[in-house]
């Protein structure tokens, strides 16, 4: 059976063979730009938890290769656009894994400051880590590899899933906000590491919202229609 | 209903029998009908999806053609099925669609260029500001004299640049001043500058892209409300394609455009609005969708159409 049908394919190419050859390449780049920054984000929370410098430091330095990822796929899309003139869908699903890719790399920064605080934190005496910022870490790599999957797949209802999972975030950073004043009022000689883990709770808070431009991203491939999901 | 009279040889088509070669399905009838397309109170798009038609609506002062189910055969073969829309004046439509789909045989009926094949007929209507262009009493020559039509082939006059420029007005009767008509239409066809010192040698000698523009130059002589243009720069390299697309975008100050294209990306350049049309399983053209040229090819309202522009389909 299977012969049969190759047979038929190699005989009428389709005429997007390229093209959808090209997009798929595309999205496995994204892809692995995704798992790449969702591995450092992984690994900035554990070297935080575990004040662990060393893990940090690799974080800092595999930066690196995202940005080097997402240069090549901003130069793949930039060279699909101008060979093969896309349009309608094609068209926003180009400019959505470019738009993607962008905010991949910037939460590949957002790991970085984080594994930066958690070297700043490893180097102070040694107290609990306020416990809603391991579960911040947890809900951004979830709404992470959700944006992925919804990119890919340009599913409209997962994408709408992550953006409205993203107050979860921002209630978990008020709270983070308010036992780091708290701290640094009853124990002023706190405030160092109280202040590290607040940013460290902001740049989650941030990362969200960047997936949350991705979920935004795919609603416009989806639909056509921009719309703000996390006003 | 098929005289052709000198001025439409002239101004429109030297060599009528080409129609019969052009014509979209091998029957020799052409005939308009239809079409029965839904468009929103606003002006804008209905709402997509399934297989309803998408249209656009304008203000009865921006109208230059209405069609009301029109539809359009060869003898018993019906190229061109129900089709309503509208055409926007002072913009640029372009009509879009696979071969075979009868976008030349909508165009043809526009001026009544069909008439010339014996077999050709329409149902429904076509009204040019609001004047039914197929009624008892009107007349096809002057109809094209109002609507000029340019081909895929340019296709001057064996005669001087000027003459070739002259020709229609004289046919015409004009009694002005025919240097500076001439001089006028070439210039509004950005040719004069490539042509002023050399007006008595033969148009045939331009370059294709120059001789295109002298074909624009002649339809503009006769003054007409509306230019027809069919595939025009198919026969065109490049620069001289991107030539005639900035000519449209000036002369569409002046004049109503409408063009048949193969090349997805002119129309998505060139034109204001866009028509989509597909064939049906009688092999008659329908229209799918008529939409602002950026909608369409951004967000396209139907499915028939997305897969059509992204080349999944036709």
């Amino acid at each position: 059976m299977e012969p049969v049908v190759d047979d038929i394919e190699q005989r009428h190419p389709s005429p997007r063979a390229t093209f959808d050859r090209q997009l798929d390449r595309v999205k496995d780049d994204v892809l692995r730009l995704g798992a790449r920054v969702e591995q450092a984000l992984e690994r900035a929370g554990r070297a935080l938890i575990e004040r662990d410098p060393d893990l940090a430091d690799k974080v800092r330095w595999e930066d690196a290769e995202v940005n080097e990822l997402q240069r090549q796929i901003n130069t793949e899309i930039t060279a699909i656009i101008a060979t093969q003139g896309p349009v309608a869908r094609d068209v926003r699903e180009l400019l959505a894994l470019y738009h993607a890719a962008a905010e991949l790399e910037r939460m590949g920064d957002y790991a970085v400051n984080i594994a930066k605080l958690a070297q700043q934190l490893a180097a102070e005496p040694e107290m609990p880590i306020l416990k809603q910022i391991p579960r911040m870490e947890q809900i951004c790599r979830e709404q992470l590899r959700s944006a992925m999957r919804a990119l890919v797949n340009i599913s409209e209802e997962e994408a709408r899933k992550v953006c409205e999972r993203d107050d979860e975030l921002d209630h978990l950073y008020s709270s983070v906000y308010e036992d780091a004043m708290q701290l640094m009022s009853v124990a002023p000689e706190q405030a160092r590491q109280a202040t590290h883990m607040l940013f460290a709770a902001h740049h989650l808070e941030r990362l969200g919202d960047r997936v949350t431009n991705i979920g935004e991203d795919v609603v416009y491939l989806a639909t056509g229609q921009v719309e703000d999901l996390n006003p | 209903m098929t005289e052709s009279g000198d001025l439409m040889t002239v101004e429109t088509e030297p060599k009528p029998t080409s129609i019969v070669e052009q014509s979209d399905g091998e029957g020799p009838t052409i005939r308009l009908m239809s079409s029965q397309l839904e468009l929103d109170e606003a002006g804008g798009i209905a709402p997509a999806g399934g297989d309803q038609r998408v249209q656009m609506e304008f203000a009865d002062d921006e109208v230059v053609f209405e069609l009301d189910e029109l539809s359009c055969f060869y003898g018993s073969f019906r190229a061109v099925r129900d089709i309503s829309l509208q055409i926007p004046r002072n913009k640029i439509s372009a009509i879009i669609g696979p071969s075979g789909c009868g976008k030349s045989t909508l165009l043809r009926s526009f001026n009544r260029m069909n008439d010339l094949v014996d077999t050709a007929h329409i149902t429904g209507a076509i009204r040019y500001h609001g004047v039914d262009l197929y009624a008892d009493g009107v007349d096809p020559v002057e109809v094209r004299r109002r609507i000029g039509m340019v081909f895929q082939k340019p296709n001057p006059f064996p005669k001087s640049i000027y003459d070739n420029v002259a020709f229609g007005p004289k046919v015409a009767g004009f009694k002005g001043d025919m240097d500076e008509l001439v001089e006028r239409s070439l210039r509004r066809a950005a040719l004069w500058d490539d042509v002023k010192d050399k007006l008595r040698q033969p148009g045939t000698a331009l370059s294709g892209g120059q001789q295109q523009r002298l074909c624009i130059a002649r339809a503009i002589a006769v003054e007409p409300d509306v230019i027809l243009m069919d595939e025009p720069c198919s026969s065109l390299d490049p620069i001289a394609t991107l030539k005639i697309e900035e000519l449209m975008r000036e002369l569409k100050e002046n004049y109503t455009i409408v063009i048949v294209t193969h090349n997805m990306q002119q129309a998505a350049r060139a034109s204001d609005v866009t028509a989509f049309l597909t064939m049906g399983e009688d092999r008659a053209g329908y229209l799918v969708e008529m939409a602002p040229t950026q909608d369409l090819f951004t967000r396209p309202a139907h499915r028939l159409t997305e897969d059509y522009i992204t080349g999944r389909f036709g």
